[in-house]
């Protein structure tokens, strides 16, 4: 029903990379997918699990249940709700699935158990992002609450996070992409190349950037920097000063009517650009896709910055134990052996597991969506409405493209206490 | 004077309540309207084309979130809020007839629990059912918290009724023999029934749109309000509108059935 | 259960005279005690664990009882929470007004102007139907009408009325504003309709043969007479505006704060204590707010 495919309809500025070998070799030395997981359905093992409506897909459950015979009880949440049901009501559920961002609150406090990592069968496969927070061996670490730190703890019933991979693995990353500002190429008549455009005077009153604190104040964060007013030494993780310098820079840029409105969900992010009351935001990959199956032009926009990245992963409930327990790990391993990874792949997420995932994409899909080659045939979205038609290019490129160049994911700081206040301030100023 | 010939001030009120009414209905035919849009059109003006396609769409299944369910659920939970509420309301509002202790008391916790923002209760409620250990339900926390917000209504309405109630009645059909409980049923009860189908509708239709109340309460699967908002973080489509339409035309419904119980009950008091 | 225990009582009543007297001293315990148990369980205790809260002392993750205040003074203190519960004051006041304006003329209207009571009926449903349709999806359909290339500034724009659409209706203390008249009229017009149904029209025939004019009937007997029905609608009004946040958050785009927002951004990361002193800050005030309002006019006496 909704598009949330992400569409190109121009070529991009951009060079295109052959990048098709190196995001094969990131999955090197996996090991091959091992024989269908046990049939669950005379036992009757019913799941529950929340999230935000991103990824809990019905048709999930419909595979799950299919594949191995375990009903998947659905329940679709807004982030702010989800983060309060996985804290305050550990009971409704057998498995979270949440933001890693929110997991540095909601692992210490108890309502999640850690996984054995002996007991993940594709645990070798794992993007390495999610066990030592690089892409490639290379690469540079990004600021913020990359995954990896919040991703072990130190023993089974440790609620302290490792700094180094170890045998307990909080959450099994499921789905993740990289945010950067959405634009209307028709309306902003000029080229957009960095996060501080977005404070151009000619765009005042028609921008806007998230109203969720811990994600807005990044998005300010790297549009601060990309100003040049201050450098951080984390953005993820401010100290109060500089905690201070971003609010009021927001607040000066609110108060001079810089933005149009501060957005909350989905729906509204597209809403603002469809209808032409934004031409420049913070938003997310679906939602572009979302403006550009209405026939109106938007790009998701590659800034020299580089992204905001978030990314999302399942974790088991503390009560679980027994069958449940053991259903709950054939789920997990389900969801990562590759059929999940080529349907949020083809949504234009990005899975944990390349390598299985690849194993469900056509070569084409697989070309368009990860190598950003220009797609041969038509591109399908997964209801089977056609999303792209051939010869187009995905905006940013290619996977390594795009999560190399992230420069901060999605945070709680450890003075989150001073940054809500100072937010608050920011919204009544 | 409203059996005189109609003044200005007929024609000037006349007026300004059609404006009001327009001024309600204008952004839902906005919604009406929109809920036809055709099947590549978004959530806002122009029209691109016109089509049932998004009404089709609400009955199939989608990506995220299951409104079939949600809406059961929304519809039994408020059912079983105004059954409990018209019971509760009435004994409630009975006790209040006569003096007893802690009514003050009482009447003010009433009042209180009306005033008491949604959001600071389904917080205390949820934290509640963490501490003791229970489940919170659908059912059973989110059902206490609908009827923290339902019951003061109801209560309210009626006290309203009971005080501008004339015990001559009750003292006639008592000289004339008649018991206690004879008296209520036949007496009391028809003369109120009316007020108590209005509790009934307010009860259900506040708990059938009780979203704040809901939010930290609802446990393991949501209620339409819950799912609807849910959503919003994923459906970008005029379904939201077809739904939108539907559950006004649904509300239309219940109230053409609360008019034909209070006719009924009021054709069946005049024949009696 | 309820019902049954209700009629054992009054049926058991019936024989012994005497018998019947302590029953009926028993009975309103009797008849109150469900809705003492729900009230009781259901917001008593809830709001005492949210007080017991507001004294917790929280770090990053989990909050531990203990008995600070700090949670208080840092609400207090905050030049933050001034400037956004005057805000929040501001609408209750503006919207209050609002719907005080429209819901009596609207209910005067139905009461004293429409002739039959089946006509009374069918235009009164006809103000409650809008009122049934989802809160959520009410205040969206909003958006299309309202927003720069909306009904209205298009419609505006076209007529040649204004050069370039009106930026201010959309995400605005306006749009927040109307939005929450749109939604909350309903609790108003309901309880001054109710009272003024009640008025006896002899009344007002009386004042006419005295002389009094139209005006003067209407402020000197029908407004008198309507108080308890204003006072009811104020109390529904204020602390609905005073407890919002969705429509706030909605129609401002954002741009606008109110407490229950300030509130939802700290249980969004989880800061239960800084939340519940918050929780514990607006419940005072909306009840002496609604203690002021019942003290004008005591509702118990009059509705």
């Amino acid at each position: 029903m909704t598009n949330t495919m992400e569409t190109k309809t121009g070529i991009s500025r951009r060079s295109l990379l052959k990048t098709g070998a190196a995001a094969v070799g990131l999955a090197a030395g996996s090991g091959a997918i091992s024989g269908f997981p046990t049939i669950w359905a005379q036992s009757n093992i019913t799941l529950r699990q929340f999230g935000t409506g991103v990824s809990n897909l019905n048709a999930i459950a419909d595979k799950c249940k299919a594949d191995l015979g375990i009903t998947l009880e659905m329940t679709a949440t807004d982030s702010d709700a989800a983060a309060q049901r996985a804290v305050t009501q550990p009971d409704s559920y057998d498995i979270a699935d949440i933001e890693y961002w929110i997991c540095k609150k909601v692992f210490p406090t108890g309502v999640l158990q850690p996984m054995d990592v002996s007991k993940l069968k594709y645990y070798d496969e794992l993007v390495p992002l999610f066990k030592t927070g690089k892409l490639t061996p290379d690469s540079v670490i990004a600021q913020g609450t990359a995954p990896h730190t919040v991703g072990f703890v130190e023993a089974q019933d440790s609620k302290t996070f490792a700094k180094s991979p170890t045998n307990w693995f909080t959450m099994v990353p499921t789905i993740y992409n990289a945010d950067t500002l959405g634009i209307r190429p028709d309306l902003v008549g000029r080229d957009i190349t960095s996060w501080a455009d977005i404070m151009d005077p000619a765009f005042k009153g028609k921008t806007a950037i998230l109203n969720i604190p811990s994600i807005g104040i990044m998005d300010a964060a790297m549009i601060m920097e990309a100003m040049g007013n201050i450098k951080y030494a984390d953005k993820g993780n401010m100290t109060k000063e500089e905690i201070d310098k971003t609010i009021d820079f927001l607040i000066k840029a609110k108060q001079g009517g810089q933005f149009r409105a501060f957005w909350k969900s989905f729906d509204e992010s597209v809403n603002l650009m469809a209808s032409g009351e934004v031409v420049i935001q913070s938003m997310w990959s679906p939602a572009v896709a979302a403006v550009r199956s209405k026939g109106i032009a938007c790009r998701f926009q590659p800034l020299k910055e580089g992204y905001r990245s978030w990314g999302g992963g399942l974790g088991l409930a503390a009560h679980l134990k027994g069958a449940e327990l053991d259903a709950a790990y054939e789920y997990i391993n389900w969801y990562t052996s590759g059929w999940v990874g080529g349907y949020l792949n083809r949504q234009g997420y990005y899975s944990a597991n390349m390598v299985s995932a690849k194993k469900f994409m056509t070569e084409d899909e697989w070309g368009y969506w990860i190598e950003g080659k220009p797609a041969k045939g038509e591109i399908k979205a997964p209801d089977g409405t056609v999303m792209e038609k051939a010869g187009a290019v995905r905006d940013g490129g290619s996977f390594e493209e795009r999560m190399g160049k992230v420069a901060c994911w999605n945070s709680v700081m450890d003075e989150d206490r001073y940054m809500v206040k100072r937010w608050n301030e920011f919204i009544a100023a | 004077m409203s059996h005189e010939r109609r003044t200005l001030e007929f024609y000037v009120l006349a007026a300004f309540f059609a404006l009001f009414v327009l001024f309600l209905y204008g952004p839902l035919s906005a919604i009406l309207i929109l809920s036809f849009q055709g099947e590549t059109g978004g959530l806002t003006f122009p029209l691109n084309g016109v089509s049932l396609h998004w009404f089709a769409n609400l009955f199939e299944r989608q990506a995220v979130g299951d409104f079939g369910g949600s809406f059961k659920r929304s519809l039994v939970l408020g059912v079983m809020v105004m059954i409990v509420t018209v019971v509760v309301s009435l004994l409630a509002g009975l006790a209040f007839r006569r003096k007893f202790r802690g009514a003050t008391a009482l009447f003010y916790l009433a009042v209180a629990s009306l005033v008491v923002p949604s959001i600071i209760i389904s917080l205390g409620i949820g934290v509640v059912f963490q501490q003791i250990g229970f489940r919170p339900a659908w059912y059973t926390s989110a059902f206490g918290a609908h009827l923290t917000w339902t019951l003061p209504f109801g209560v309210l309405i009626m006290f309203a009724v009971f005080n501008r109630f004339s015990p001559a009645y009750e003292e006639a059909a008592r000289d004339l023999g008649a018991t206690s409980w004879q008296t209520f049923a036949h007496v009391v009860l028809p003369m109120i029934a009316p007020s108590l189908i209005g509790v009934g509708l307010f009860g259900f239709t506040l708990s059938y749109d009780e979203f704040a109340r809901t939010l930290m309460t609802s446990g393991t699967f949501n209620t339409l309000p819950l799912e609807i908002y849910g959503m919003t973080t994923n459906v970008t489509t005029p379904v939201l509108y077809a739904l939108g339409t539907v559950t006004t035309v649904f509300s239309f419904l219940i109230i053409l059935a609360t008019l034909g119980a209070i006719l009924y009950v009021g054709r069946r008091r005049a024949r009696a | 259960m309820t019902v049954a225990l209700e009629r054992s009582t009054i049926a058991a009543a019936k024989p012994a005279r005497r018998r019947r007297f302590s029953l009926s001293a028993v009975a309103p315990y009797l008849q109150s005690a469900p809705l003492a148990l729900i009230l009781g369980a259901f917001l008593l205790l809830p709001i005492i664990m949210i007080v017991v809260v507001s004294f917790w002392d929280y770090d990053f993750a989990a909050m531990y009882p203990d008995f600070l205040t700090t949670n208080y003074s840092d609400v207090l203190g905050s030049w933050v929470t001034w400037k956004t519960y005057l805000n929040t004051i501001k609408f209750a006041a503006i919207v209050w007004a609002l719907t005080l304006f429209i819901g009596f003329w609207v209910a005067y209207f139905l009461a004293f102007h429409i002739r039959t009571t089946a006509m009374q009926m069918v235009l009164f449903l006809v103000c409650t139907v809008p009122f049934l349709t989802s809160n959520i999806i009410r205040m969206i359909s909003w958006i299309p009408v309202l927003g720069r290339n909306g009904l209205i500034n298009s419609m505006l724009v076209h007529m040649g009325l204004v050069p370039k659409p009106i930026e201010w209706l959309l995400y605005s203390e306006f749009a927040v504003v109307l939005a929450m008249v749109h939604l909350y009229t309903l609790f108003m017009v309901t309880p001054i309709f109710n009272t003024l149904m009640r008025i006896d029209r002899s009344l007002v025939e009386a004042a006419r043969d005295a002389g009094a004019s139209g005006w003067q009937v209407l402020w000197n007997v029908i407004i008198p007479l309507a108080k308890p029905g204003m006072a009811i609608g104020t109390i529904f009004v204020v602390t609905l505006v005073m407890a919002d946040f969705s429509t706030v958050q909605v129609m401002s785009g954002g741009q606008s704060a109110s407490v229950a927002l300030m509130m939802k951004n700290q249980m969004s990361l989880l800061q239960y204590p800084a939340a519940a002193a918050n929780a514990v800050v607006l419940l005072v005030l909306v009840l002496l707010m609604v203690a002021g309002i019942l003290r004008i006019v005591d509702i118990r006496r009059e509705l």
